[in-house]
């Protein structure tokens, strides 16, 4: 489980009685903005059930390549279970670590081979790196939730929902790892919910946009 | 026979490290870049450094025209998981030596991080960590051609020869904003370091030394080369420095090293004596999301010889600011060097006082191609040009370089 920090009241949006959890589907609309109000790409999002059984996300098998010596893509979210190859595609070695509490490992990545899957089976936040190139940074987010995703460009997402009560929860590579956001809600009569969370704190700055590949020394 | 020798090296390593699950990946084909950079160069410089001159260019007049800048070979090893081989070996093209040579050779050792801790550990002749400005492969600048007069410096005169431990706390990767590096080294053969700024002073090249080089040329008079990296007294040096990154945005670098060299020393095999060189240096470089950097780089030092008991000492202290902005494949840098060298010697000999300015304009297309257009502009007053040359102290020399690079090889970026 994600440890949220700050938990919002409970926010009944739609009152009235409520189908048996599974029934008829809603649409939920997560709007993410920073704290000055701008909306914010690239939040991940989770949603737990709290009115009804919460059943993990099926594990999947994602892929995590190594291009021009950047993770691409530089962050995946994945249920619990779930493995993650890393291919090499570059035309020199890495050596991807991560000491993040989920997943402690270390794997050589020596151009031109083909190595077996890592398995993440603990939830929480992996922050990955390269042992030879320090620009590259990579995360994978770790859940148990049945439903995830990411906010688009201009800070939104959205996912269908059985109706009942939920967890929404808000985390950024660039908030502080124990800093996500939770907010629990009521997916109620309407076939459209939309929520707006503000993060409370500002975000870290950015990293450099185009980090120096050629930096040696 | 190559392969004969890459195993047996490799399995001695494997003898003192901790044996690998990918043991097959121990037999690899070393990673390796070439670099060509050929230059067009028109220089109103007196005779330079290179040529036994005392002109703070490194091309001086007569080497107008076409020349060769440096042909690079880089190799890199890995010898296991943790263990890595690398050699620098550069051909400029002038008087030295030997017409090809090493500018590094090392050993590297760097276990995967833990905890938020990484420990590295160096051994063999490499740079020490003080320069903001050469960062790119080769010690090479990515902004001018010429680097400034510290870090011409410190490629010309100073070399780690020996071992150096580093121990980084990585805080970008457990959720906070900066990193931080301890560094060590301990070095021998780099007594005569101090030599080259009490003759010629400060200059602005690129010219590094090479680890079995020499500075200058001894077809020309009246400066003979100077030998740099040799072991005269048996005394070891030492450098210490620190490092805190903010984001990648913001890096300080500070250093102190002693070459501890005994003054008293002299070495009739290379006629020259131990320098005792001491000095701090410290260093910002901040760079914004929209393509600007900024340089800034204090260095503040001492060299002395004490022949017969009476000191001779040569305070010096030099500093530059570097601005640049890239835009694309384009890039514009300027920098601002000033530089001094006191003498306490009884006739002033080896005083030096001056200044820069760099313009230089980068194309780099892709990672194998890069043109740079460079002017460098240098003032100084020189009491040897008097004293030994009986030429004026004061001169202003002027260089202009087109430089074409092509780069070749997995370790090109």
């Amino acid at each position: 489980m994600f440890h949220s920090r700050c938990v919002a009241g409970v926010l009944v949006l739609f009152g009235g009685f409520l189908e048996a959890a599974g029934a008829l589907a809603a649409t939920l609309t997560v709007a993410v903005q920073t704290s000055d109000g701008r909306p914010l790409g690239g939040a991940v999002l989770t949603v737990h059930a709290l009115s009804a059984p919460d059943h993990p996300a099926v594990p999947v098998n994602a892929i995590m390549d190594q291009v021009d010596r950047a993770f691409v893509p530089d962050l995946l979210v994945i249920p619990a279970g779930s493995t993650v190859e890393f291919p090499n595609s570059d035309s020199v070695n890495h050596q991807i670590y991560s000491f993040s509490a989920a997943k402690k490992f270390q794997l050589p990545l020596y151009r031109g081979k083909r190595y077996p899957p890592v398995r993440f089976d603990q939830v929480g936040f992996v922050t990955l790196g390269c042992n030879i190139h320090d620009s590259m940074l990579a995360y994978v987010v770790v859940t148990d939730a049945p439903y995830f995703g990411r906010t688009d460009s201009k800070g939104s997402w959205s996912v269908e929902l059985p109706r009942g009560a939920y967890r929404v929860t808000v985390w950024h590579p660039r908030t502080r790892e124990s800093a996500e956001i939770g907010r629990e809600m009521t997916i109620g009569d309407a076939d459209r919910t939309s929520v707006t969370v503000r993060l409370a704190q500002p975000l870290q700055p950015a990293p450099l946009d185009a980090r120096h590949s050629w930096d040696a020394y | 026979m190559r392969s004969v020798v890459r195993k047996t090296l490799a399995l001695a390593l494997l003898a003192c490290t901790a044996a690998t699950a990918h043991s097959a990946d121990w037999i690899q084909l070393p990673e390796w870049e070439v670099d060509l950079d050929g230059r067009l160069v028109s220089s109103d410089g007196q005779k330079s450094f290179v040529n036994g001159g005392l002109g703070t260019l490194r091309y001086d007049h007569p080497q107008s025209g076409l020349r060769l800048g440096r042909a690079r070979f880089a190799l890199s090893e890995a010898l296991g998981e943790v263990w890595s081989l690398r050699l620098d070996a550069s051909a400029w093209a002038d008087d030295d030596r030997n017409p090809v040579d090493l500018t590094e050779a090392y050993l590297q050792f760097r276990p995967y991080p833990f905890a938020g801790y990484r420990f590295r550990f160096k051994a063999g002749a490499f740079y020490a960590p003080m320069s903001l400005e050469n960062r790119a492969a080769g010690w090479e600048s990515p902004y001018t051609l010429s680097y400034s007069a510290i870090n011409t410096w410190f490629g010309e005169e100073l070399r780690t020869i020996g071992v150096e431990g580093q121990l980084d706390w990585l805080g970008t990767r457990t959720g906070h904003g900066f990193d931080l590096a301890l560094t060590g080294g301990v070095f021998g053969w780099n007594d005569p370091a101090g030599t080259v700024i009490a003759t010629r002073g400060f200059a602005l090249s690129d010219r590094q030394t090479t680890l079995f080089g020499r500075v200058g040329s001894s077809k020309s008079s009246p400066y003979q080369p100077i030998e740099l990296f040799h072991e005269i007294d048996g005394r070891p040096g030492y450098y210490a420095g620190v490092e805190a990154r903010y984001l990648d945005k913001v890096v300080i670098r500070a250093l102190h090293y002693d070459n501890r060299a005994d003054p008293a020393a002299f070495d009739s095999a290379i006629d020259n004596f131990a320098w005792e060189t001491h000095f701090n240096s410290v260093g910002l470089r901040a760079e914004s999301a929209n393509g600007w950097t900024g340089i800034v780089q204090w260095l503040d030092g001492e060299t002395y010889i004490e022949p017969h008991g009476t000191y001779i000492g040569w305070p010096f202290r030099a500093r530059f600011a570097l601005v640049s902005r890239q835009m694309g494949h384009h890039r514009l840098s300027m920098r601002y060097d000033s530089f001094a060298v006191e003498s306490e010697s009884a006739d002033g000999g080896g005083a030096q006082h001056g200044h820069a300015w760099t313009a230089a304009y980068v194309f780099e297309p892709d990672t194998h191609w890069k043109v740079t257009l460079e002017w460098l502009r240098v003032t100084s007053d020189a009491a040897n040009r008097a004293l030994d040359l009986g030429i004026p102290r004061v001169a202003t020399e002027t260089q202009i370089q087109l430089a074409v690079r092509f780069a070749l090889g997995p370790l090109a970026r």
